[in-house]
């Protein structure tokens, strides 16, 4: 008796142990079902792009009639690669046939929340930076902090728009309709249409995504050629696309990206954003406005401020006077009575916060290991150009069309901090205490405040039908950074004013591109 | 996470450790007896493991995890104990911004059998099991590590113990547990799991296996004992590199303890112990000390007659 009870025991102990070991995996990403594209947007190709590249600059060579031998041979040769796709493969096929521009965002914002890591301090006390002349090696280049974030998601809006707007001109040129129109044996993977296949838009999206991200994040070459094979491989998997649709649409998309690079990346003073020796003179600029109290660092060792000079990086959709007049009034200073009551608010939040608002002020902190709230906001965008199944123009349009909003924001918003200067309330007060991580850059105006609130102007004009979700959301993400204590209410409420009208830019683009 | 480490991770196991008559030691309470058990633990760390590495961060300074417990554990038979426990938990730090959090914590319930007692080599050697169950009782946040009281996981356990206790009064118990622990719901709905970008709310908590050997002297009013114990989350990813743990992570710890307890009347005993975490991964380097009581009471008028 007793010894079968040790067995039994034993036995379901083992049993136990065994059976819990399955599913500590994270939960599965829900899988999209690739959708039919109704609408052609056969005018697309004159849409009006970001920048503006020499139309003889994305000429792509005249594609082989169907009848000819060397497309027959094509055909015969993507007959093949689908009967050679494994089953791996062909989820590939779906897995990217959903929507190609989504899917490279997924990737970024992936990328992004690897690479969003404030880097740890050394022991004598200073701050090593990211070198992007070695990017892998620790701290890893480029630190993925929110402006590094919103700007690198403009730019693959931007690069994929752009290239997309050529490689519409260039199919309504050449008019070669896809594969299965022209070879009734081909049953493709995914939903069939009528748009011209020539070059493919799925290798202009791979191929311009990948040049952006591989000039964000140097370090992550080989990762992302290998997406964009991947991507590209999978419309043959699929049956969409010959090997010459894609191979045009790469170097039409290579081409675009590589100019969106050249005349944009690197001349839009990104690169002395960090300018670390302006800093004094920046502090002495806002005393000599009579502005006392300045911030510092409440980090330990004190660190060198985030991107002093993120502020006079180029604006996308307004120029640098717009952007100074778009410069809010000077905030409360601290020991005015204003300024007193702001702080009282925020040291009964700190003793009293309810879990709501933690639950808030976590769902948005967006802090270190995230996409940032650009990010946050970019999640969004696919979302909802998912659930309206935009085609690849379409959607390519609106997450340049928010990417750039978002990144203005965070220029506009960076410019007025740095302009004013004001410390966190943490410092002002010790006891003032947070529900998430203090950023370290100046309080007024709040980025997360001004990052919602362009986004969700620019998804409301996109999006009509869910502006009052948007709205909400952007309200939500504002007072979040009061519940957490990282922000006084008239950071947020003037942020929110402030990208609301930074997102009024990017509106008026989309009003006038050519698209309605 | 690192509060959790100690007392906490798993679902009070190695708190419980501290006193007598727990989930995991060798001890029997006798039918019809009530054993009541009162503790105030204090646990602190500077230096923790983020992933292998060990490491201080001087923007957490020393981290603290401070509880309140009360435990009750009741003889059904000589042969089966019933516990039930809750502890309130505060935590804190001295150089951090983030505010400390508190509440209470999670209700366990343990059945403790004993399968199998001999007498042998001039003392006793006796085979046990624990079952429990582990479930929070309020909705703290388990999304603000290192400073939530818990990781808000639901719990299932099971342990095998042995126990050989000598005439004279020494005795050893060695004992090994699994930890099933449920996903969790968190604030956030995006994190990196293993450096790949989960877009969801719902965490992988990693089960956790133990193990602790124990050598004591319990005789007369005396009980006193030295111990090892330690844990490792059987799945998980690492704290990222200067980030925040998560409920995800693989922790793991080592620590050594002593303990003594002392009847002052047949009834009332105060206790203390000590314990030092030595080795760990993605867990803190925690010093804790404890002080406490048990007061035991006989609710069957039968095991008083009994007596």
């Amino acid at each position: 008796m007793k010894k079968q009870s040790i067995l039994a025991i034993g036995a379901a102990f083992g049993l136990l142990f065994f059976a819990t070991q399955c599913d500590k995996n994270a939960p599965e990403a829900p899988s999209i079902e690739p959708y039919a594209e109704t609408n052609l947007e056969a005018s697309a190709g004159t849409w009006k792009t970001y920048l503006s590249i020499d139309d003889s600059k994305t000429v792509v060579p005249t594609p082989e009639a169907p009848g000819s031998t060397a497309y027959q041979t094509e055909l015969t040769q993507l007959k093949a690669s689908m009967a050679g796709a494994t089953a791996e493969q062909k989820e590939l096929a779906i897995f990217w046939g959903s929507n190609g521009v989504t899917r490279w965002h997924e990737i970024a914002r992936e990328l992004a929340a690897n690479y969003n890591v404030p880097p740890n301090y050394n022991a004598d006390g200073t701050y090593p930076a990211p070198d992007p002349a070695n990017p892998t090696a620790y701290p890893r280049f480029p630190f993925a902090n929110p402006p590094v974030a919103s700007r690198m998601f403009a730019l693959l809006g931007v690069a994929q728009y752009d290239a997309l707007v050529a490689c519409w001109k260039r199919k309504f040129e050449h008019n070669r309709l896809a594969p299965y129109k022209n070879a009734s044996d081909i049953q493709p993977l995914i939903p069939t249409n009528d748009l011209p296949s020539y070059p493919s838009e799925d290798a202009v999206v791979a191929a311009a995504s990948r040049e952006i991200l591989k000039f964000i994040f140097p370090g992550e070459v080989s990762y992302i050629n290998e997406k964009a094979e991947e991507h590209k491989n999978s419309r043959l998997w699929a049956g969409a696309n010959v090997q010459s649709d894609l191979s045009a649409g790469d170097s039409l998309g290579r081409i675009v990206a590589q100019y969106v690079i050249n005349e944009w990346a690197k001349k839009d003073k990104m690169g002395q954003a960090n300018n670390q020796a302006g800093f004094p003179d920046m502090k002495a600029d806002a005393n000599a406005r009579g502005i006392s109290v300045l911030w510092t660092s409440l980090d330990i060792p004190s660190r060198p401020p985030m991107l002093p000079f993120f502020g006079n990086v180029k604006t996308w959709n307004f120029d640098d006077a717009t952007k100074i007049a778009l410069r809010p009034p000077v905030p409360p200073q601290p020991g005015s009575t204003e300024f007193e009551a702001a702080m009282d608010e925020l040291r009964d939040i700190a003793k009293n916060r309810t879990r709501e608002q933690q639950r808030i002020t976590a769902y948005w902190a967006d802090g270190a290991g995230s996409y940032t709230p650009p990010g946050h906001w970019n999640r969004k965008a696919c979302e909802l150009i998912l659930e309206k199944q935009f085609n690849e123009i379409r959607s390519a349009r609106a997450m340049a069309l928010v990417g750039t909003g978002v990144a203005d924001a965070g220029i506009t918003c960076w410019d007025v901090k740095y302009y004013y200067l004001l410390p966190r309330p943490t410092e002002m007060d010790p006891n003032v205490t947070c529900g998430t991580g203090i950023p370290n850059f100046p309080a007024y105006t709040s980025g997360h405040s001004t990052f919602s609130a362009a986004a969700a102007e620019v998804l409301s004009y996109l999006f009509p039908d869910h502006k009052s979700e948007l709205d909400a959301m952007a309200k939500e993400a504002s007072e979040s950074r009061i519940y957490g204590c990282i922000h006084y209410r008239f950071d947020c409420e003037v942020g929110l004013e402030v990208g609301k009208k930074v997102g009024e830019y990017a509106v008026t683009r989309g009003r006038n591109d050519g698209s309605e | 996470m690192f509060k959790k480490i100690s007392t906490l991770l798993l679902g009070l196991t190695a708190g419980l450790s501290l006193s007598a008559q727990s989930p995991t030691d060798g001890l029997m309470m006798p039918q019809g007896q009530l054993c009541i058990l009162g503790q105030y633990t204090n646990s602190q760390w500077e230096n923790y493991w983020q992933g292998e590495t060990k490491r201080s961060n001087s923007n957490l300074g020393k981290v603290s995890t401070q509880s309140a417990m009360l435990m009750a554990n009741y003889g059904i038979t000589s042969n089966l104990n019933v516990m039930l426990g809750l502890p309130y938990v505060w935590t804190g730090s001295t150089k951090s911004y983030i505010t400390g959090q508190k509440g209470l914590q999670d209700l366990s319930l343990f059945l403790k059998y004993q399968i199998l007692e001999r007498e042998a080599l001039g003392g006793a050697f006796k085979i046990q099991t624990t079952g429990g169950l582990s479930t929070p009782v309020s909705n703290y946040t388990n999304d603000l590590m290192p400073f939530s009281i818990g990781v808000h996981s639901k719990t299932a356990s099971l342990r095998g113990i042995v126990n050989y206790t000598a005439n004279f009064g020494l005795y050893v118990t060695a004992e090994v547990g699994h930890t099933w622990r449920s996903n969790v719901t968190v604030d956030r709905d995006s994190y990196l799991f293993h450096d790949e970008l989960v877009e969801s709310d719902e965490m992988p908590v990693p089960n956790v296996l133990d193990y602790s050997a124990r050598i004591g002297y319990i005789k007369s009013r005396l009980q006193a004992e030295v111990w090892y114990d330690a844990f490792t989350g059987l799945t998980g990813d690492d704290i990222r590199y200067n980030e925040a743990p998560q409920a995800t992570n693989k922790m793991a710890a080592g620590q050594v303890g002593v303990f003594a307890k002392y009847f002052i009347t047949k009834r009332f005993a105060p206790l203390a112990s000590v314990s030092q975490v030595l080795s760990g991964r993605n867990a803190g380097e925690s010093l804790t000390w404890a002080a406490g009581f048990t007061y035991f009471m006989d609710v069957n008028k039968k095991a008083e007659a009994a007596k």
